[in-house]
């Protein structure tokens, strides 16, 4: 594969294609912040800290990944976070006090999951409610029902060693239990985007709906899909959640759904849909992730990787328009 | 005039419907030092309402009035500690927001970026800096003469409520009256057809952004002269509790319609929610179920009404 | 772009295969400084700004690095982020105020097989997961003082309501719990009519104040038992002219010294908080050198002598009420 990208013309024109692709720079990035904290920080060359970045970013990774194509037709999901807090204690009730096994109850959830997904997709294709507002209610709703439903001090613990491993645990001495889930769910939302027709189709939506219903594609069906998949992935990265953290309570995920939107938007995925690629979204994260453990690991303070995620959006969207512009 | 405000009516119903209850239920609720504080409180969600009304009126959105008003809280307090009078703290203040709102134009109406993620970022950036920098202590013990802007409590309060309910007649007397008001509903229908017709789209995004920050500090320096202590959390969640209150009120999120008179009774309607559970007896723990749930329903009513064939995919985008 | 990703792959093994970390034994600190990771509930807290001033004492005294950290409100799984961050890092001494009791004891147990010690202060996680709990006050102790004054105050029968931090915060539930007990079995005549939380904002803990006020006219006492939330509740009070009302709570002298000298905030329930982030970290190094441990009966760290011990918990003290005769001797 290598033979056959390097062409015959002296100056090789995909090296600069790449490097000045938005998933080019944002790698460029990485490795700059790789090597800047390798030096600066203690420990952070190594398994272990890879393994614990890998960790660290399960979760939101998760919601992430599902809200790049939500993104990619123009939409929006807020309500993730809040979702992970409702499926975290559903899970957790039905766990000790419907004393499902865990493995019945993980699956409840999932379903409840795409159950809520559905009804944010509902009331965005049926009634035609812009998705900012229905997932900006749905966001109060569904940690509202998590707090209802607990008494907001319920608090589900004790779970099975077994369970505990899924978010504790590591295989092969290094790679922590989430990997594999995240790798999966990375790899079948990167099918989904870029090699089957639906997810053609999505981009189709996301540049003009109107245009893409005269086109033929079912709109309603497929905006259907990407919010009930929204949903699934909430409430398994909640699951991930709970296994981590060895609790369910109503406030888990908080502000997660900002940092998972952030992470996308870094990642090149336009706001106004019709653009994005799920590379794109990991290297968004990664970069992230990368410069709070990096912080963290030199004695740096908290709040400027925050300060410096802002910053970096704002150049990162900048650059890309003005790119754009000159295409 | 029925149809034309066909979403404000069915807003006001539904606020009407939650105080007969509670005359029923709880009419303890309409006691004068109730009603005085709530409108007390409410007061500075109103003065944000109104900005944010602006800003989505012209298909923006400025989730960053959060941080914002923290900043200039915590501002106007050190400020006043240092003895500087109060109305030169005040200007201070909103020259303050109207830099941030300034910042927020500047990226959105001059780079053409799209707001939420501008917003999102500025959100972030100053809210971080501003926890940095006072490492989350609160401003103690404010000048007896920055308290009430030196009028004392009565007369403080009653400013409070009258100054936000007078900038509310103005700025919607504007918005129908002026060509600049009308100019912000032009460029959130159709901002081509704005600039055809002579109107400077951005602008007027650029302009509106400086309002909302201008009204952001103005909200925040109407808090802290109620209270001897400014803290640097207190305008965490604001830009959803404003944007929910527009959205109930009937501001249509795709620009171009609604009223200020809805964003009012949105901010009503969902500031009522707290003390009337109070006074219901009702537990707190189904308190955010309950604002979401009317969140949800005033958009779908409001959708069922409309019955119009809005694009699916246009949810925010501002092209 | 297949050639990124083969070019990304190809970084990310190496910077996975070159294991520069001490993987097995425990990380130690680089020379002979010990580091002291200590973490608050939430950084932005005032009443932890307070306790840190004392951490900073004791480290200064006892020649250690501070490290101070932690989520910026009150977040579980933001506290499990950075210890994990510490165990990568390799700290000596972690000392932890816990948000949640089970949430950190699957990472603490992580950093005691790296051969990193754990003391919790503040807030206790299982005891398992830690070798001592610096303990300012036990929950019942807290709960008799306050409902002990509110008792004094009510003349033994009344109604009065409570403001908390939020309604899922680890301590505060445990604290309202041990009031509740304390209330029925001493106090049957004084009842407890309304809960709202405050989210740690003083704005809302007025708000909160001002609707209890308006619907419970018969409610004379406000117990506020997070710090934003006395001053909030006594501003309340005074600006609504109820005389008849008090307020009572756990907060820092500065933050309601006014309030004590109008007379309208009877009784400032705290403990030295410098002395709690002194106490803690005095621990945290004793834990490490190994000349505390558990099971010890008294300990003596610095000026603080003759400390005992409640089961594994090293006592602080009783709680201790500022009111008019003593607040203006305090600075915190």
């Amino acid at each position: 594969m290598l033979a056959q990208a390097l062409p015959h013309t002296d100056q090789p024109p995909w090296v600069r294609k790449v490097l000045l692709s938005h998933e080019g720079v944002l790698a460029v990035l990485l490795v700059a912040e790789t090597v800047v904290f390798s030096f600066l920080g203690r420990n952070f060359w190594g398994a272990q800290n890879s393994g614990e970045m890998v960790r660290l970013s399960a979760e939101i990774g998760l919601l992430a990944l599902a809200m790049t194509p939500v993104i990619v037709t123009g939409g929006i999901d807020l309500s993730v976070g809040s979702l992970m807090g409702l499926s975290a204690v559903l899970f957790g009730k039905l766990w000790r006090d419907a004393h499902l096994p865990i493995a019945v109850a993980a699956l409840a959830t999932l379903g409840i999951g795409a159950l809520c997904g559905l009804l944010n997709a509902t009331l965005i294709t049926r009634l035609r409610i812009p998705p900012l507002i229905v997932t900006l209610g749905s966001f109060s709703l569904f940690r509202g029902l998590a707090e209802g439903i607990t008494s907001a001090t319920d608090n589900f613990t004790n779970f099975p060693e077994r369970f505990l491993f899924l978010g504790q645990g590591y295989f092969f001495g290094g790679v922590p239990a989430q990997g594999p889930i995240f790798l999966a769910a990375a790899v079948a939302f990167w099918l989904l985007l870029h090699r089957t027709a639906v997810g053609r189709s999505l981009y189709a939506i996301g540049f003009s709906a109107e245009g893409a219903r005269h086109a033929g594609i079912p709109v309603e069906r497929r905006l259907g899909l990407v919010y009930l998949l929204s949903g699934l992935t909430a409430s398994l990265a909640a699951i991930v959640y709970v296994s981590h953290n060895g609790q369910a309570k109503a406030d888990a995920g908080t502000g997660y759904e900002l940092r998972a939107i952030t992470a996308v938007v870094l990642g090149g995925t336009s706001i106004f849909g019709g653009r994005g690629r799920i590379l794109g979204t990991l290297l968004g994260l990664w970069a992230i992730v990368v410069l709070q453990q990096g912080l963290l690991l030199s004695d740096g303070p908290a709040e400027l990787a925050g300060i410096l995620v802002g910053v970096l959006l704002i150049v990162a969207i900048a650059a890309n328009r003005l790119l754009r512009k000159g295409e | 005039m029925i149809a034309r405000y066909k979403r404000e009516l069915s807003v006001a119903t539904a606020l009407g419907l939650l105080l007969l209850v509670l005359a029923v239920a709880a009419p303890s609720f309409f006691g004068a030092d109730n009603l005085r504080a709530i409108g007390v409180s409410n007061a500075p969600v109103l003065v944000a309402a109104i900005g944010m009304t602006l800003v989505i009126l012209t298909r923006q959105i400025d989730i960053s009035i959060g941080s914002q008003f923290s900043i200039c809280g915590v501002v106007a307090g050190l400020l006043a500690k240092e003895g500087i009078p109060a109305p030169v703290v005040a200007l201070a203040t909103l020259a303050l927001g109207a830099l941030f709102g300034a910042v927020n134009g500047a990226l959105v109406a001059g780079l053409r970026l799209p707001s939420i993620v501008v917003t999102l970022a500025t959100l972030v950036t100053w809210r971080e800096s501003l926890r940095w920098i006072t490492e989350g202590e609160t401003v103690r013990n404010l000048p007896e003469t920055f308290l009430w802007l030196g009028m004392g409590r009565p007369a403080g309060q009653a400013f409070i409520v009258i100054s936000s309910l007078v900038l509310l007649a103005l700025v919607a007397w504007g918005l129908r009256m002026l060509p600049a008001g009308r100019a912000v509903y032009a460029v959130g229908s159709d901002a081509e057809a704005a600039r055809l017709a002579g109107i400077r789209p951005r602008r007027v995004v650029f302009g509106v952004f400086v309002l909302m920050g201008v009204l952001a500090a103005l909200a925040a320096l109407l808090t802290a002269i109620q209270f001897r202590n400014a803290q640097t959390n207190e305008g965490a969640g604001l830009e959803l509790k404003v944007i929910a209150a527009a959205v109930v009120g009937g501001v249509a999120i795709s620009g171009g319609r609604g009223t200020l008179i809805g964003a009012f009774i949105g901010v009503l309607l969902l500031g009522a929610i707290s003390p009337a559970l109070v006074f219901l007896k009702a537990e707190p723990y189904w308190e955010k179920a309950v604002q979401g749930a009317i969140i949800l329903i005033a958009v779908a009513t409001d959708a069922i009404n409309l019955r119009q064939r809005k694009d699916v995919g246009a949810s925010l985008a501002a092209h | 772009m297949r050639i990124l990703g083969l070019m990304l792959g190809a970084a990310l093994l190496a910077l996975v295969g070159c294991d520069k970390a001490s993987g097995g034994g425990g990380p130690t600190a680089s020379g002979k400084q010990i580091t002291v990771a200590m973490m608050p509930k939430s950084k932005g807290n005032a009443y932890f700004i307070a306790c840190k001033k004392g951490a900073d004492e004791a480290a200064k005294e006892l020649g250690v690095k501070l490290i101070w950290d932690g989520p910026t409100d009150p977040d579980p799984a933001g506290q499990n982020a950075i210890v994990d961050g510490w165990i990568t890092r390799g700290v000596d001494v972690i000392a932890v105020a816990v948000e949640n009791r089970e949430g950190m004891s699957s990472v603490l147990k992580k950093a005691r097989a790296k051969g990193i010690k754990v003391v919790t202060w503040d807030a206790d996680t299982t005891a398992d997961a830690r070798e001592v709990f610096v303990n300012q006050a036990t929950p019942d102790g807290i709960a008799k003082t306050l409902v002990d004054h509110a008792a004094r105050l009510l003349g033994g029968k009344g109604e009065y309501a409570i403001i908390t931090a939020s309604l899922t915060a680890g301590n505060m539930v445990e604290w309202q719990k041990a009031i509740d007990k304390y209330n029925k079995e001493k106090f049957p005549d004084l009842k407890m009519v309304a809960l709202r939380p405050c989210d740690d904002k003083q704005k809302q803990a007025f708000d909160e104040a001002n609707n209890i006020l308006n619907a419970h006219k018969t409610c004379k006492l406000l117990m506020a038992i997070c710090s934003p939330a006395m001053p909030g509740a006594a501003e309340a009070v005074e600006q609504s002219g109820r005389t008849d009302v008090k307020v009572i709570g756990l907060g820092l002298p500065n933050d309601n010294k006014v309030f004590v000298k109008k007379g309208i905030t009877e009784a400032v329930v705290l403990w030295k908080t410098a002395d709690l982030g002194y106490l803690a970290v005095q621990a945290a190094v004793a834990v490490h050198k190994g000349t505390l441990k558990a099971g010890d009966k008294t300990f003596s760290g610095g000026r603080l002598q003759n400390l005992e011990f409640q089961g594994d918990n090293l006592l602080l003290g009783i709680p201790f009420t500022f009111d008019k005769t003593n607040i203006d001797g305090f600075d915190f």
